[in-house]
């Protein structure tokens, strides 16, 4: 009998229950939770937020013959023993999984840990956004979901970020810019450049001086994983639990998924990158054919209603002189693309307001495949659009800018016997000034002379 | 009855312009007498610099034999307009000779514009337009010295190429934030900063030239910048922009642009239905334009009306232009600007800094409104035709092929 712990109750924890089960798993899985409620959908707890969603429909489907612990926080890993305590209780283990989460910062600010101030990671959090006047403070996503969802509630919302826009370094400007123009246009007090400096009865100082009226100031400043356990119990400890490509810690007996882990070097928090840990441990687990694990590509998505925002990859690949750059920027119909590729796969992307691309180009990215060669239909969908070369140049198409020769003027030319570059030249002038045009004068000329070929009779 | 016409100026529009007419005026109508101000008949400007790197003046020179040969023209070099009368038809040369016309088109091009900066009149500050001006230049260069460009347009540029042909290391000074402000974004610009620096130009952006400083003898020997940088240079060149050659506009009581040059309509006529202006000099509906390109359109259509032919009016929004800059292919076509409409959309494609291509699209129907280029290889010509239509499936290859 082969006993496996989890120490966690949240989306990772609960997904790996999950696939265990799956794979007929040997032996007994306990859960220990430290929320007083059961797993849930943490992501979208901005639901709960703007109104949209009661706590209980966050819940994930409840585990059959999992023995699942809420409200239980660990205090200690006994290694030796293979035992994990509780305050009130020592559950022993054959195989620990430690999938903690993160843990939300607090910044150095005066008066964040006194009332009036929250962070937003959890349920009980949700509940403490109390009163008319909301300020969130950070320009990440979870302060633009937050802020959004409090400004759908009917909530008075001011969000406070230090960058020029909220996201600004993972959007770049263009894209940033006009999500701040979609949060202003949802009703949020949007103050760029600026931040919360003391929390004060009733309203925030900012660092210019200003004061903003807050009921609650809602910290969105970031969070670091939740190693605390995995420390105090001597594993090794990075940014995060570091753990090899079988998630496995320092411990053998020990794994770790999750916001809590650094695999390859990385601690990634999000669902995405949790749940394909999870899928993999539990491969490894239950002695299924299972590769080592390697983090996929995650597609970045905002989960707010106000507008359609995602990306992939790593922002600085935009200034990688290596790569490929296309921009796709329609300021009016507010949709912006931004796509770096090497050769014809997908290195980053930055997507606003193309709910159809988002969709392609994440999977394009996923599965590392060739994007196709109209980037433009693509990210803009519709109907397959016809190539150049499916197009007559019309008559009256300039060839020669410096000289103003229209195509026209060069067939007449060579139907009046310059028939060659350096005769249509002598002709009409085109090429005679910067000369970029003697590549397309020569390729006209060859072509009227096939046709005439084929043709006999028939000329330009 | 041959007619006299009398071209006031022998410049690459001047030329063009009679050339033109030479070969639409198939009943021999006209009487073509050139007015020169410089000393050799007409040549290409915009090749000046290869002058520096030893192509000579008959290299460069734009009036073949037949046009010289052509007992129809007449070109007096040296020999400048210096009054005019309409009401009698009469200009008269600086030498005080008086040519009676029935038609006149004014093609006299520009003057380079020297910011008013202290130590601007010094030994050593040049301008650069004439095969004079680079001449004294190139007596002055010392190779492993170092000069300073004012400006960095398409003339300073290519004064700055010609200085590093000369072995001497240009600096380059422009107050707009980058390189070819008038035509180019900053993504296309970024592909030129690029090969300047290759080519070992120092680029000076957002800060324009404050004073030349002269040394012992007199002449230029170093330059403070707007930004309080000095450095040490020993020659000056203004390539900061032209000005319109428009001096004849008060004895001819001609009226002139907003910002200078003869007001004409879009077929370059002035007020006198005898009198056209083309070219850097011709304020068209009040605009001047500046490349060669526009210049020769109206060249074109001046003569077609001269001689009794259909005739375009000059089309101020297609500001189509091709230059060849440090190497590097830049271009536009279509519009690219677009005063007062709806943004439009803007698609662009970079490889690295080494290419780049900007597309601009109607917000409401897609189409291609216009474009930017910048790069090393490649023509504009296929991408014409897609102005006015929806771009096409392989755009980005026709763009960064």
């Amino acid at each position: 009998m082969n006993r496996t712990l989890v120490v966690g109750g949240g989306p990772a924890g609960h997904r790996l229950a999950d696939r265990l089960r799956h794979h007929g798993v040997s032996g007994p899985v306990t859960i220990l939770g430290a929320e007083p409620y059961p797993a849930y959908h943490r992501p979208l707890l901005s639901y709960v937020l703007s109104g949209q969603a009661d706590p209980e429909a966050l819940r994930m489907p409840a585990l059959p013959g999992i023995e699942t612990h809420s409200g239980t926080a660990v205090t200690h890993i006994d290694r030796v023993r293979r035992e994990v305590h509780t305050s009130e209780s020592v559950h022993g283990y054959d195989v620990l999984v430690l999938a903690t989460g993160a843990r939300a910062d607090v910044p150095d600010i005066r008066g964040a840990r006194g009332p009036g101030v929250t962070v937003l990671r959890t349920v009980a959090d949700c509940a403490r956004v109390t009163g008319d006047t909301v300020v969130v403070l950070g320009g990440g996503p979870l302060g633009v979901e937050t802020a959004a969802a409090l400004a759908a509630r009917g909530t008075a919302t001011t969000l406070v970020c230090a960058t020029p826009h909220p996201l600004y370094d993972r959007l770049g400007e263009s894209a940033s810019a006009l999500l701040t123009d979609a949060l202003r246009r949802a009703g949020v007090d949007v103050l760029a450049g600026r931040t919360v400096t003391a929390r004060e009865p009733g309203r925030v100082l900012l660092d210019d001086g200003t004061r903003v009226p807050a009921d609650t100031l809602a910290l969105c400043t970031g969070a670091h994983p939740e190693v605390r356990l995995a420390r105090a119990a001597g594993l090794g400890v990075r940014t995060g639990i570091v753990v090899d490509d079988r998630l496995r810690t320092s411990d053998p007996r020990i794994h770790a998924i999750g916001d809590c882990a650094e695999h390859e070097g990385r601690a990634v928090a999000g669902i995405e990158a949790a749940w394909a840990q999870a899928d993999s441990l539990a491969r490894i687990l239950t002695g299924q054919d299972a590769p080592a694990h390697h983090t996929t590509p995650a597609v970045f998505r905002l989960r707010t209603r106000i507008a359609e925002v995602a990306c992939v990859g790593a922002p600085a690949a935009f200034a990688d002189p290596a790569l490929r750059r296309l921009t796709y920027a329609d300021h009016e119909g507010g949709r912006y693309a931004r796509l770096a590729l090497r050769g014809e796969r997908l290195v980053a992307a930055v997507l606003f307001g193309l709910p159809e691309a988002i969709a392609s180009v994440g999977e394009l990215h996923r599965r590392g495949q060739a994007l196709p060669s109209d980037r433009l239909h693509l990210l803009l969908g519709g109907p397959p659009r016809p190539a150049s070369t499916d197009l007559d140049p019309p008559e009256d198409a300039v060839i020669c800018l410096c000289n103003n020769v229209q195509r026209q003027t060069l067939a007449k030319a060579w139907r009046a016997g310059a028939r060659t570059v350096t005769a249509l030249a002598a002709a009409t002038r085109a090429t005679t000034g910067c000369g970029g045009c003697g590549s397309d004068v020569a390729e006209l000329s060859a072509g009227w002379a096939r046709e005439t070929r084929h043709d006999g009779e028939r000329t330009p | 009855m041959t007619r006299t016409l009398v071209v006031a100026g022998h410049g690459m529009i001047g030329h063009r312009f009679a050339d033109r007419l030479r070969a639409l005026d198939t009943a021999r109508d006209w009487r073509i007498v050139i007015l020169a101000e410089e000393p050799h008949p007409a040549y290409d400007r915009l090749a000046l610099s290869t002058y520096l790197g030893g192509r000579s003046r008959d290299d460069l020179t734009l009036a073949g034999r037949d046009f010289l040969a052509d007992p129809r023209v007449e070109l007096r070099l040296a020999t400048p307009v210096a009054r005019a009368d309409r009401t009698v038809r009469v200009v008269v040369t600086q030498g005080g000779d008086r040519i009676r016309y029935d038609a006149l088109v004014l093609a006299t091009g520009s003057r380079p514009f020297v910011p008013p900066v202290p130590g601007r009149d010094l030994t050593h500050c040049f301008v650069y337009r004439t095969f004079e001006d680079l001449d004294a230049i190139r007596r002055v260069a010392r190779p492993g010295g170092q000069g300073l460009v004012v400006g960095g347009g398409l003339l300073g540029l290519e004064a700055a190429y010609a200085l590093s042909r000369l072995g001497v290391r240009p600096h380059v000074v422009e107050t707009a934030p980058h390189l070819m402000p008038a035509q180019l974004d900053p993504g296309a610009a970024e592909v030129l900063h690029r090969r300047a620096d290759e080519l070992g130009l120092r680029l000076h952006c957002g800060t324009g030239v404050a004073h030349v400083h002269a040394g012992p003898d007199g002449a230029v020997r170093a330059a403070t910048l707007g930004d309080g940088t000095t450095l040490d240079v020993d020659l000056v060149v203004f390539a900061a922009g032209i000005r319109p050659r428009d001096e004849l506009a008060k004895p001819l009581d001609l009226a002139r642009g907003e910002r200078g040059g003869f007001l004409v309509d879009a077929l370059c006529r002035t007020a006198d239905p005898r009198v056209w202006a083309i070219g850097e000099c011709a304020a068209v509906l009040g605009r001047c334009h500046g490349l060669a390109a526009p210049g020769y359109a109206m060249a074109d259509s001046v003569a077609a009306q001269l001689t009794g032919r259909d005739a375009q009016p000059f089309d101020r929004t297609d500001d189509a232009t091709t230059l060849k800059l440090l190497g590097v292919h830049v271009a536009t076509f279509g519009a690219t600007v677009h005063p007062g409409d709806p943004r439009p959309v803007e698609v662009t494609f970079a490889d690295g800094i080494a290419r780049y291509a900007k597309v601009f699209l109607r917000p409401d129907t897609g189409t291609v409104l216009g474009g930017i280029l910048a790069r090393d290889t490649g023509s504009t010509s296929p991408l014409r035709s897609l102005v006015g239509r929806p771009p096409p499936a392989d755009l980005e290859r026709l763009l960064l092929p």
